[in-house]
Parts: C-alpha cells; structure tokens; sequence
C-alpha cells in the first residue's frame, strides 16, 4: 500500500477564481523522496501545507497508510515538518526544541535526553546541544530543524523549501547531507521546491506542478528524458522546443515509434516518440544534443548565424538563429571548432534525440 | 475514520469530496475562539470607557442647579447655557489659545532635541533619548510643582534675575497663564519629540548632502529641504500637544494658583464643587468638540501634505 | 592648475555646528528643568519653596516616614497599579492575540476601540466615571480607582503587545502544532515566551501610567484613601515646604529604577 495517497485534493480560496490546487491525484510509496517542483504559484506549497493539516482543502482527501486523516487535527497527525525560515524556538536552546515533539508525545526525561542525543549525532552537531538557536549560521539551524522533525519517527516528512535560504556552495553539501539522512531513516518524504536541480538530485519521484495541477509524476530521469508536456520540457533543462505536424509514424518494436514530423519552415525531419501521437506537437530536442558547427558543403543540417554564445568554463552555449527561429545548442568545451558571434553555423540532430511530445497542442 | 481503503473505496465515499466544509467547520470555529478571546477587553472596556461616555453625553441633556440636583428631562438648554455665556466664551477662548500657544512653543523647543535625536549616530544616543523620555515616568502633579518652584515670586528664575540686576522686582509667573504655558510646553515636550522622531525617519542626511553639494549653504538646505520634510512629523506632534493641552488640569490648576481659568478645571469646579453635572457634562462635551474640530482639521492638512 | 590635497571626507551628520549642538543642550536644560529643580530644593534648608538654598539638610527625606498620608496614598498607589495591570494584562493580552491572529467581522473597529481612550481627554473620562460610580456608591473605593484606570492603560498593553505579535514569525506556532501542540500548548510554550518582552514593556507602561496618574483618581476618589498623586496634589496646593520635593525625588528613582531593571532583564528597546 502506498504511504500517502492524495485523492482529489482541491483549494480554491473563492468561489470563481482558478483554484490554487486542482484535483490533485499523487501516490506516495514508502521510503520515497517525492519532490513537488513547480514555479511560484503552482500549488505546491499549498498542497504540502494540506498534507500537513496547516490548511483546510476545500475538496479530496488524504489518505495516510489506508487512513483517511483529511479531517484530522494537524497536532495529531504525527508528521514532521522543516520550514523554509526552520521555525525554530527562538527562546529555547537547541536541545528544548529538538525534545519539543518528544515532549508532546509524553516521553520521560530519560527518553527525551538519548532520543535528542541520537537525533543531534545523525546531523553532526551533538556539541551545540546547550547552545542557545539564535547563535546558529543558517546552515546548523536546518540541521536542527531536521533533526527536531525527525526525531519523533514520523509518518511523513515534510519540507518547505528548506535549502532556499543557503548560499549556493551549502546548498549544494546540505542536499546531499538530506538525501542520506532521508534514505537511511527511510523516512517518507514530501520536498517542496522550485530548483529544478534539487528535485533532480535528491528525488526518487518528482511531481512537477503547473497552475494547481500536476503535469507529470515520475522518476528523475523519466522527467528529464520523456517530458510529456512542453511546461515540463522547459521546466527541467534547457530546452529547444518546435510546433510540429505529425505526418508519419512506423512503429517500431520495443515501443518507441519513428516519426516524420513536418517542421513549418524547415522541411520534414525524422523524429522519436511514444507510439499514436497524432497532428500538432511539440519537438523537444535538448541543447547539449543540439550541434552547431561551423559550414562545411556537404553537410546537412538548418544553416544559420550564430547571434550569441555564453562560455561558462566547463561548456559553452550558442544561440544561432536560423529564418524565424532561434535554437539553443550547448556544447563542452574542447578547443577545436571555435565558433564566435556573427558566424555562420549549420545546426543538426539525430533523429534519436528529437522527440515527440505527448501533449496535443489541438483543443 | 481508521478502516483502511483502497483509492477506488476512498473516492467513491469520501466524506469531504463536498465542496468547502472542512474550511466552514474551521473558520465557525475559529470564530468562536477569537470571541471568547475578545469578550472579557470588551466588557472591561464598556465598563470603564464606553458607558462613562455616553452616560456622561446623556448627562448633558439633562437640566441641574447645582448641590447634585438632577432633573431627568431631555433638553439643549443646559449645552447651550455656556454658549451663550460671555464667561465660558472667554474660558473656551483662553483654553483655545493656551493650546495653540503651548502647541506652538513646545514644537519650537522640541524640534531641535528631535532633529538631533533622529539623525545622531553618537553611541549616547541611547542614553540621550531616555533622557529625552525620563520626564514621562514621573507624575504631571511632580513636574508641575518644579515649574512652581522654578516660576515663584522666590523661585529659581526671579531670584537670579533679581541677583543679577535684570528686574527690580519679581515677574508674576506662578499663578499666572505665562507660569502655566510654560510649565505646559516642558511637560509635553517627550510627547512632541517622540510624534517628531517617527516622523524625521523620512529625512536622510543623504538629501542634506546631496543638496550641500549642489550649491546650498546649511541655511537653505534647513529651510528648504529639511524643514518641509520634516512637516508631517511637526504637524502630528503640534496636534499632539495641543489636544494633551486643552484637556490638561493639574498644572493649570496649580500653576495657575486659582487665577487661571480653563475648561479642565471648570468642569472640575462643576462636578465636585458646585456638584451640577449636567453643566459639567456640557462642558466636556464642549471640550470633546473643539477636540474633533482639531483632529478633522489635522486629518485634511496632513493628507494636503502627504504625510 | 595647482592641486589641493583632497578634503577628508567626513561623514558627519550636517548640524554638526557649534551653535546647534547649543541649542540642544538648553533645549534639554529647559526639559529636565523641573526635575533638577525638585532634587536641589529637597535638600535646601529653606523654610519656602524659596532661591538660593540657605543650607544642605536630609531633613525633609527624614520626616518623610512621618508623612502618613503620604504612605497612605503610596499603599494605595502601590495596590491600584499593581491590580489594574494585572487585570489589563488579563484582558488586553488574548483581545491583542484575537486581533492579530484570526479573523473575524469588526476586527478593524476593535482594534480601533482598544486603542481609542488615548485620543479621549482624560478629564471627559473622569467626569464619566464619577457620573457613574458616584450613585453606585462606588466612588472613593480602590475599585472606583481601578476601574478608571483600565481605559486609560488597556491602549499600552495592546500597542506593545500587538507589535510583538507583529513582528514574530509565525511558522514557529506552525512548527508547534505539526509537532503536536494544541492551541493552548501553542500559546503557553511558544507564542507567549516570543511576545514576552512586548507584553512586559506594556504592562510596565500600564503600571506606571497608573501609578502617576492624579485626574481620575481625584475624580472618583477624592476622599477615603486617595492614590499618591492626590495626595500630593492636596499637599502642595496648600503648603509650600519642600517635603514633598524629598518624596518626588524618590519617586523619581523609583520609576527610573523599573524601567532599569526591566531593560535589563527583557530588553525593552527592541519592545518600543
């Protein structure tokens, strides 16, 4: 049985305007990270705050282990929750706040002491326990609010965009500190977030959620790979996306068909796909499988100018207009073909890297 | 509910897949908290404010002679008693003018302290600023017999004057309006640079400087940059101070020695001395009106100059 | 073109001059003049409130304990404020919290009612109560006392204490309850120890604005056990000697005294 099981979940904050989260239908399987990932507004904080009892929904259902707690109180729900600002006590010490939870839950002295020991090892600051919260860097303060969270074993784990308030370097080692953490309590996970690469890291699912809704739910490299909507396709990585004709499809066995797809402008180009897409689509080819080089006759491929290129060390990006369209192509850097602003470039794929997407862009 | 589903058992039943109930069950609930909540600074606050009030406005409606005897009736005649007394004209007027001049001085005075306080970066600026508000700790009764101390015919002000030659004999302040404008535009000083302080916040010494290096000598940026800015906070603390003034009876009534005569003091006379309240009644109601004709007058300024 | 050396930059603020800075001082020489005042004569030998002092005497601190009406209205000046702070906070306090943390129809009338007795001249107030409480029989109790004093300190408790609501984070009640705290829980172990320092600061205002407050106290209790200020007020409007310059002095260092402490205990600065 799955761990959470959202049915249906609705909020809309008044009669006739969108709702903030639409009919929500997610299951959650135990000892999963599952990441809400979605630009401001999506819903996403909406939802986990649902899931937390810190609001009512409107509609739907939660269901925790078979359980339907949708009109539980939050205080007995028994989760654990890490705020974006980590909300901790700010007139207790670290120790107090990380034994609040254990407190509530009417566990001895003795009980409270060895459990908030165990916790403030597992994050690696078992010496700050006496420590006042207000003398913490921010990084220590998330552990502590962690460690708070985890330390009553609950259901579910949840967190709201913890990571947003670190720099860039200790976001970077904390994701990492979460993601074992996490895996080693085998604790249940609900990770609320905007930075596409987060969500790719840490998760074993992502939900990738768009104006209240989700638009796909799926494993990491599923979402990456197969977007099957263009919000997702522009969402996570860069992407080159093409409104297409479908004109041909030859299914192949093992799944995937081969597509002719009739790019306006451009002429016919083969192309990959989940079998039965039909009519309008869209063509996602991703930059890094986008080449742009120099002309050489002969060559195939859309000739065009290059009207920017960004070096970033490691790689290096073009843009390279070609009639009405510009493409983005990105590259490791490698020393030969030097391309610079105002050439002239020829830009083409492999057929095998341009796929169809399922979304049908026909009402 | 504890049994356990599967989606399909969920859906179909689910108690909550009606639109909005969850929420209305906990806004009616938190409703009732927050009155159970508000109830008891309610009644406190009816108890002690709001029926003295009202029962005080009726009072005025009522016809009295004085010595406690009320008659129960519903008439005009006793608010416009004073109205069309020359007497309580002139006591309305001197109350009047004592606010505006006290309101006036205390600004002058005060603006410096303010100005000062608002953009010191001393590390005094603390103690300093406590020392501006210590005054607010004591009792008007203590500071008032200061100034009478200070203002008397053998106070500190005239036996200094008289040793130094200046006078030859001493000037009448104690027992007097002069002791008690006086006395007044010290008392309200902490009022007047505390409304000041909050409202220099607007004025940066960047804009003095800026203003410096385009030519202004330190007269034209006071008076043409400093000074309109700092306007709103001046008006708030003038209407401050001069509504603390007409209301105000200990030290008009000691600094005054009997001689001055306001509206707070009146109506002090009336109410426990000759025990007519309806009088009484219709002279607070007189004072609560100058009151509100003052604060509209405020309001409209301050939106004129966008406080 | 010759060069000059570069002028030091000073980040001064502009009113730097001399005459300025004199200026302040006598502002504040004006301000504090008063109560210099009081602390020189309270110890002048002069029979009146005369200048200059003839003589250094602690006379008039000595025949303070002899004063008894003055002990007096310290006793009830003393359980008055003590009282109606305690009840204002009772009140005030959950009023404040109802109208910052929920919602509910006239939240904005309310918050203007708890507020409004500040913008009410306290003589009109006075006069009210005595209106009331005098056929009651109420008057020249140390409830008339107190039930005066509510209106007047109830707008401290609630600014301070809505300014500490304010400005707290209110993620950490959240944190509270999905750690599974129920809503007194929150308040007791959470909410209250945040807004602690604003809700001292009020109460300490409230106790002092009633503990130095004479206009409602000599309305409605003029006789019987009159407060501190009454007293006073009786005292030096018929005599002209300087004891109670001595007790004014003390009463001085008093409130300078709670304020101190309570600064160093709670923090106040962060409260106003």
């Amino acid at each position: 049985m799955d761990k959470l099981s959202l049915v249906g979940l609705t909020k809309q904050y008044a009669q006739g305007i969108a709702p903030a989260v639409d009919r929500l239908d997610m299951n959650v399987e135990e000892g999963h990270l599952v990441s809400l990932l979605g630009p401001s507004g999506c819903g996403k904080t909406t939802t986990l705050r649902m899931v937390a009892g810190l609001m009512d929904p409107t509609a739907g259902q939660i269901l925790v282990d078979g359980s339907d707690i949708t009109d539980t109180p939050v205080h007995r729900r028994g989760m654990g929750m890490v705020f974006q600002s980590y909300a901790l006590f700010p007139h207790m010490n670290v120790h107090e706040n990380v034994a609040f939870g254990l407190q509530m839950r009417k566990k001895s002295k003795r009980e409270q002491d060895a459990l908030v020991t165990q916790a403030l090892e597992m994050v690696q600051l078992g010496h700050l326990a006496k420590r006042p919260v207000k003398a913490l860097s921010g990084g220590q303060q998330q552990r502590i609010a962690l460690a708070r969270a985890l330390v009553v074993e609950p259901t579910l784990l949840l967190l709201d965009e913890p990571l947003s308030n670190l720099d860039a370097k200790l976001r970077e080692t904390m994701r990492t500190e979460i993601r074992q953490i996490q895996q080693r309590t085998r604790a249940t996970t609900l990770f609320v977030t905007h930075d596409q690469d987060e969500a790719l890291a840490m998760s074993d699912r992502i939900a990738v959620m768009n104006g209240g809704l989700i638009e796909q739910f799926g494993a990491p490299s599923e979402v990456y790979e197969r977007p099957r909507t263009r919000f997702v396709a522009n969402f996570i990585g860069r992407a080159n996306l093409l409104t297409v004709a479908v004109r041909e499809e030859s299914p192949q066995p093992g799944g995937d068909s081969r597509y002719a797809v009739d790019v306006p402008g451009f002429g016919v180009f083969p192309a990959v796909g989940e079998p039965g897409l039909r009519g309008q689509r869209t063509l996602l080819i991703r930059p890094h499988r986008l080449s742009a080089a120099p002309v050489v006759p002969g060559v195939d491929g859309l000739d065009g100018v290059v009207e920017s290129l960004s070096y970033t060390g490691d790689s290096v990006s073009y843009t390279v207009r070609v009639g009405e369209q510009l493409f983005a192509a990105e590259r490791l850097t490698s020393g030969a073909d030097h391309l610079a602003q105002g050439d002239r470039a020829t830009v083409s794929w492999r057929a095998e890297d341009a796929l169809v997407l399922p979304e049908s862009l026909e009402e | 509910m504890t049994a356990t589903q599967t989606l399909a058992e969920a859906r179909a039943t689910g108690p909550y897949l009606a639109s909005g109930e969850q929420e209305k069950r906990t806004k009616r609930r938190n409703r009732r908290i927050a009155l159970a909540l508000v109830i008891p600074g309610i009644v406190g606050l009816a108890v002690s404010f709001l029926f003295p009030l009202v029962y005080m406005i009726r009072m005025a409606f009522n016809e009295g002679s004085g010595n406690g005897i009320v008659v129960e009736t519903f008439t005009f005649s006793t608010i416009l008693d004073p109205l069309t007394d020359s007497y309580y004209w002139k006591v309305t007027a001197d109350t009047f003018l004592m606010g505006l001049v006290v309101g006036v001085l205390c600004i002058v005075v005060s603006y410096p302290i303010a100005l000062f306080l608002a953009r010191t970066q001393s590390k005094w600026m603390g103690l300093l600023l406590a020392a501006a508000l210590a005054p607010l700790l004591t009792s008007a009764v203590v500071r008032t017999y200061g100034w009478m101390v200070l203002l008397g015919d053998d106070g500190l002000v005239n036996s200094t004057l008289l040793g130094i030659g200046l006078i030859d004999s001493p000037i009448r302040m104690a027992n007097s309006m002069s002791g008690v404008i006086i006395g007044l535009v010290e008392i309200f000083m902490p009022y007047a640079i505390l409304a000041m302080i909050s409202g220099f916040g607007r004025i940066s010494t960047q804009l003095e400087e800026a203003a410096g290096s385009l030519g202004a000598n330190k007269a034209k940026v006071f008076f043409r940059i400093t000074l309109p800015l700092s306007l709103p906070g001046v008006l708030t603390a003038f209407l401050l101070v001069f509504v603390l003034s007409i209301s105000t009876f200990v030290t008009p009534r000691l600094l005054g020695g009997g001689v001055v005569q306001v509206l707070a003091t009146e109506i002090y006379d009336q109410a426990t001395g000759l025990l007519n309240w309806p009088f009484a009644a219709a002279l607070a109601i007189i004072l609560l009106v100058l009151f509100g004709a003052v604060i509209s007058v405020y309001q409209a300024l301050i939106k004129k100059i966008g406080g | 073109m010759t060069t000059t050396a570069p002028v030091p930059f000073r980040k001064k603020f502009a009113w730097g001059g001399l005459a300025f800075k004199t200026v302040v001082v006598l502002a504040y020489v004006f301000l504090l003049a008063p109560l210099l005042i009081v602390f020189v004569i309270s110890f002048s030998s002069n029979r009146y409130l005369s200048f200059p002092p003839e003589g250094f005497t602690f006379e008039w601190y000595q025949a303070l304990p002899q004063q008894t009406q003055f002990i007096e209205g310290l006793q009830t000046s003393l359980l008055t404020a003590s009282i109606t702070t305690v009840i204002v906070l009772l009140i005030a306090v959950p009023a404040t919290l109802a109208i910052d943390r929920y919602d509910f129809v006239g939240k904005a009338a309310l918050s203007g009612l708890f507020l409004s007795p500040l913008l009410v001249p306290t003589i009109v107030l006075a006069l009210g109560l005595v209106l009331v409480l005098g056929p009651l029989g109420l008057t020249n109790t140390y409830t008339s006392i107190v039930i005066g004093h509510i209106a007047i300190t109830v707008p401290y408790v609630v600014r301070t204490t809505l300014m500490a609501l304010q400005t707290s984070d209110t993620s950490c009640e959240e944190a509270a309850r999905v750690l599974g705290a129920n809503g007194t829980t929150v308040f007791w172990r959470v909410t209250l120890p945040i807004i602690r320092p604003g809700v001292i600061a009020g109460a300490v205002m409230a106790f002092i604005v009633s503990f130095d407050e004479a206009v409602i106290s000599l309305f409605v209790a003029e006789s019987g056990r009159p407060t501190l200020p009454v007293h006073v007020l009786r005292y030096v409007e018929n005599s002209a000697d300087a004891v109670v310059a001595a007790l004014s002095v003390i009463l001085i260092l008093f409130s300078v005294l709670i304020v101190v402490i309570v600064e160093r205990v709670v923090g106040l600065k962060n409260a106003l």
